[in-house]
């Protein structure tokens, strides 16, 4: 079986790619977004490429390692077929931009700029052209995938990737669209359109492989065809469009002037560009010697990255990154906040941390001062003591305990005749009498070495 | 000679004559000749009106524009909003365009009103003025024969003087050639000079928008207000606005280098050259150097010009679908629209491309290398506009015999660069121009050379 | 008979073809030309879109000149031939 996609994704840009009007489609009213341009009005003629829409397709296509095409005319080209929701009746599409690159151990053939046509409602017969116009990127891969597992691993690792960016409309139902191809052992290769998300592709892949197999399996032929995702019953359909098959008849938009990258542009994007989520994965596991599994939820946001990569150089990275991976993101995931978002500064974090790290504070002491810190941020030191956290005298924790059994005899009495889960009373008991500033591995340790004596 | 419009706009700014007054002539010319001669398709209603606000605005002491009171006809395929562009087609017959061309915003901002729409042959696709859906125009030079084409209701109004001025379409020759057949002046501009917002397209590559007026000074006129960058649009020079009347007033081309071709006189009929012969030996006289110049390859240029111009305006086409506005263009257009729709959708497939479609282009290159270097030697190239006389209306001509009137004008679109034509003479009474051809943004000289020659015709 | 009209204007569209073929054929080869001038790079900054109103107004005629369309402004073209 081999499954290969083709990535639409909208860029967040605010003017369209080829004329002046917004690209936020989805606010406003049908063709509210419009001018004769966008909407193929006689006559009409493109102003030139949307600068920013380059830079990001250039930016993204570096971000999945590929070859940018330099030195060479890249032109825009008219790819011309007959549907409702081309307004001209041809897509202005680039030849590719940058190609080889690879995701995941899925090979990625080329990267190229389009334009979306309008929004076509086949049900009812309707076309709202704001959408027109709004400039994307195409990421077309090798048929490198094998299950519709691995389309959807592979779909959710590029959606990370392209928003790690920041420069891609944010997903909001439709920003990224997919054709899926897929072709089994024994049959021609189908193409499934109308693709919204992820779920989809894999819903899709799934349908077409059982009605695939079932056809082979009768004896039937699986022809070459493009076929359309119906989403709301998970199903495919044929599409039957012998003119979806024409050709193209690519010719250079004689109305747009060919594009030339360079070198030199290459080297300042790759410069100002933020480091791909996975390759900075890798390199957290490289360099810090981190677990893989909290060095993926360290790049789950740049911002997140950013903060452990400071952190780390002052404190063991180990620990630093068993903090980030579970309780900082517990805090920031039950305080709805995202990495962004923290205000306490680094050196607090790391304060804290190397508190911890020397043993001044227990675990669930310095849990608890993180809570506070990522509400209301100050000095861990000063918070300690404001939340009357000081490490316990071990004297002081020798008497808490001595008093607790003291006036718990009855439980004592129990754990003395087995009952194990007495000990957990009277530790907590402990707890209460030391204000929880004793650490309860060092309470249990204590409680039962006087309860030894005891028996 | 060639005072027509400049004494016209002196009229207009000492107030002997009103901008109403002008557009109200025209109307009336109009109603009067157009139904005979057929060069307009829509006439502006609001013209009036329009004129009514100029001489408000200009009572109150506003500064007037360029072409202030002039009554001035626009193409069918140029957007103005408002009235139809139909391109002379029942594909957008009933298309009221929805916004300005830029050119049309340019002539509004100096104060010249839009009389009304011209007749062309549809689609642009013709060179006589006989495929328009709206009925055949006539030539008023010479009656009973075609006007040329395709900007033909531009070359009849000006030649009937219907109006002032006229703006047409030049993909091929479409306004140096009904400029020729009519007797009146018209210029192909430098592309990438004029915007082209708003045309509708028949060769992207190889169109301009230029002037069709009585004389030199009007052409140059009307230029200069729709000529200069403009940037809501991709593919323009990136050049500054420049005055050509002003370069006209005792235009002198003393010393001028003339190129003429010997090819030309291979191509074109002997009574027509004979007419340019003699305009050559002007030139000479006014002091101009005559200089031979070699275009080997200047036939080539025609059956390469149709491949390309046919592959562009498949493209340019699928825009009509019906959907939008209008009707699906294969479902009403006429022959020869479709013929070049089929022509170019044949060799733009995958397996012909390469044979037909590229090779057109790498002829192109050839084309092009030759006339730069003839332009290297002289300032510009002068000859015959067409190869043949205008045939009477109604004669029947294959397709080939009807792209023959094309092969002397063609060269310079396929180039880039510009052409004008100014009239040179007449045979039996039938009007023949001679084409000035010059370098890339060599309006200047073209523009000098025809006015000096229109001077002492 | 639409048939016979487009087969003999096929025909006819080819006698060019074929003749451009013919005065082609000593010709070198060269580079294509596409564009009368060729420049490079030509872009448009991203930033402030276009104002409403001149969208409102372009919208206007726009919807009056559809062929049909619905209450809210959308375009009404055929339903697709593959909709269950």
């Amino acid at each position: 079986m081999m499954v290969g996609l083709e990535v639409h994704q909208q860029l967040a840009t605010e003017r369209k790619m080829y004329c002046d009007c917004p690209t936020n489609y989805q606010d406003v009213p049908p063709n509210t977004n419009v001018c004769p341009i966008c909407t193929g009005m006689p006559g009409s003629k493109p102003l030139s490429p949307n600068e920013k829409a380059v830079d990001a397709a250039i930016e993204l296509a570096l971000m999945l390692g590929c070859k940018v095409v330099v030195d060479k005319p890249t032109y825009i080209q008219r790819k011309h077929y007959d549907y409702p929701d081309l307004p001209s009746g041809y897509q202005r599409t680039s030849l590719p931009i940058a190609v080889d690159g690879e995701l995941q151990g899925v090979r990625i053939r080329e990267v190229h700029l389009e334009e979306d046509p309008g929004q076509y409602d086949p049900t009812v017969g309707s076309v709202d052209f704001n959408r027109s116009g709004v400039p994307l990127v195409e990421i077309v891969t090798e048929p490198d995938m094998r299950s519709p597992e691995d389309a959807r691993r592979f779909l959710r690792q590029l959606i990370r990737v392209l928003e790690f960016t920041g420069k891609v409309r944010p997903e909001a139902g439709g920003a990224m669209r997919t054709d899926v191809n897929i072709s089994l052992e024994g049959g021609a290769r189908v193409e499934v359109k109308n693709i919204n998300s992820v779920k989809g592709a894999y819903k899709a892949l799934k349908f077409e492989i059982t009605r695939q197999k079932a056809k082979l399996g009768r004896g039937e032929a699986v022809v070459r065809e493009t076929r359309a995702y119906l989403e709301s019953q998970m199903i495919t359909t044929s599409m039957r469009l012998k003119e979806m098959e024409e050709d193209y008849r690519y010719i250079p938009d004689p109305d747009i002037f060919p594009l030339v990258i360079d070198d030199a542009k290459v080297q300042k994007i790759r410069e100002q560009m933020v480091e791909p989520p996975h390759l900075r994965e890798q390199r957290l596991v490289e360099h810090y010697g981190i677990q893989q599994a909290a060095a993926n939820v360290i790049v789950s946001e740049r911002k997140f990255a950013d903060l452990f990569e400071e952190v780390a150089k002052e404190v063991d990275p180990k620990l630093a990154a068993m903090w980030f991976r579970t309780k900082l993101k517990k805090v920031l995931n039950y305080m709805k906040l995202s990495a962004a978002a923290i205000k306490f500064t680094p050196k607090q974090l790391i304060t804290l941390l190397q508190m911890i790290q020397h043993n001044k504070v227990t675990p669930e002491q310095g849990e608890l001062v993180l809570r506070e810190l990522v509400k209301k941020p100050a000095d861990p030191k000063e918070l300690v003591q404001r939340l009357g956290l000081e490490r316990i005298e071990w004297g002081d924790l020798e008497l808490a305990v001595k008093e607790a059994i003291r006036r718990n005899q009855k439980a004592v009495k129990d754990y003395l005749a087995g009952r194990k889960e007495a000990l957990n009373f009277i530790a907590g008991k402990v707890m209460e009498l030391t204000g929880g500033r004793a650490d309860p591995r060092k309470i249990l340790k204590l409680l039962r070495a006087e309860l030894l004596k005891k028996s | 000679m060639g005072e027509v419009t400049k004494a016209k706009l002196d009229q207009l700014r000492s107030g002997e004559l009103s901008p109403v007054e002008n557009v109200r002539r025209a109307l009336e010319r109009i109603s009067k000749l157009n139904p005979k001669i057929n060069a307009f398709i829509e006439v502006n209603n609001g013209a009036v009106a329009q004129a009514e606000a100029l001489e408000r605005k200009l009572k109150r002491g506003k500064r007037a524009g360029k072409l202030a009171g002039l009554a001035i006809g626009i193409k069918s395929n140029i957007n103005v909003n408002g009235l139809r562009a139909t391109c002379a087609s029942r594909t957008l017959e009933d298309y009221v365009a929805a916004y300005d061309a830029e050119v049309v915003k340019r002539v509004l901002a100096e104060d010249g009103i839009i009389i009304g729409v011209n007749n062309m042959d549809e689609f642009a696709c013709g060179s006589s003025g006989e495929t328009s859906a709206f009925g055949v125009t006539d030539n008023p030079a010479a009656p009973g024969r075609i006007p040329g084409g395709s900007s033909s209701g531009g070359g009849a109004a000006i030649a009937s003087g219907m109006c002032d001025l006229c703006l047409g379409t030049d993909t091929g020759g479409s306004i140096r050639n009904p400029a020729s057949h009519c007797g009146v002046v018209g210029v192909k501009p430098t592309y990438g000079l004029v915007p082209r917002q708003g045309l509708i397209d028949l060769g992207m590559s190889l169109e301009q928008i230029g002037p069709i007026a009585s004389d030199v000074y009007g052409a140059a006129l009307l230029l200069e207000v729709i000529a200069g960058k403009n940037l809501n649009e991709s593919v323009m020079l990136d050049v500054p606005k420049v005055s050509y009347v002003d370069k006209l007033d005792g235009a002198d081309i003393k010393g001028m280098k003339i190129g003429i071709s010997p090819q030309f006189a291979e191509i074109t009929d002997l009574a027509v050259m004979d007419v340019i012969d003699k305009s050559i030996e002007t030139l000479r006289d006014l002091g101009a150097e005559i200089v031979n110049v070699e275009l080997p390859h200047i036939e080539e240029a025609m059956p390469a010009y149709y491949l390309i111009v046919s592959v562009e305006f498949f493209s340019a086409t699928r825009k009509f679908d019906g959907r939008k506005y209008g009707k699906r263009i294969e479902d009403v257009c006429g022959d020869e629209v479709l013929r070049r729709i089929l022509r170019g959708r044949y060799i733009s497939q995958k397996e012909y491309r390469g044979k037909y479609y590229q090779r057109a282009l790498q002829v192109r290159t050839i084309i092009r290398r030759e006339l730069m270097a003839a332009l290297e030697k002289v300032d510009v190239i002068v000859g015959p506009t067409v190869p043949k006389l205008p045939h009477k209306l109604g004669t029947k001509l294959t397709p080939m015999e009807m792209y023959a009137y094309d092969y002397l004008t063609i060269p310079a679109n396929l180039a880039g660069i510009c052409g004008g034509v100014v009239k040179a003479g007449e045979v039996d009474g039938v009007p023949v121009g001679m084409q000035v051809q010059g370098k890339v943004l060599g309006e200047e000289q073209v523009l000098r050379v025809m006015r000096a020659f229109e001077a002492v015709s | 008979m639409a048939e016979e009209r487009q087969k003999e204007i096929e025909r006819s569209a080819e006698e060019i073809v074929e003749s451009f073929v013919k005065a082609a054929e000593g010709l070198p080869s060269e580079r294509e030309m596409y564009y009368s001038q060729e420049a490079y790079n030509v872009v448009r900054p991203d930033g402030k879109p276009s104002s409403s109103e001149e969208r409102t107004k372009f919208r206007k005629r726009f919807i009056k000149i559809m062929p049909a369309k619905d209450e809210d402004g959308n375009l009404r073209v055929e339903v697709a031939k593959w909709v269950k």
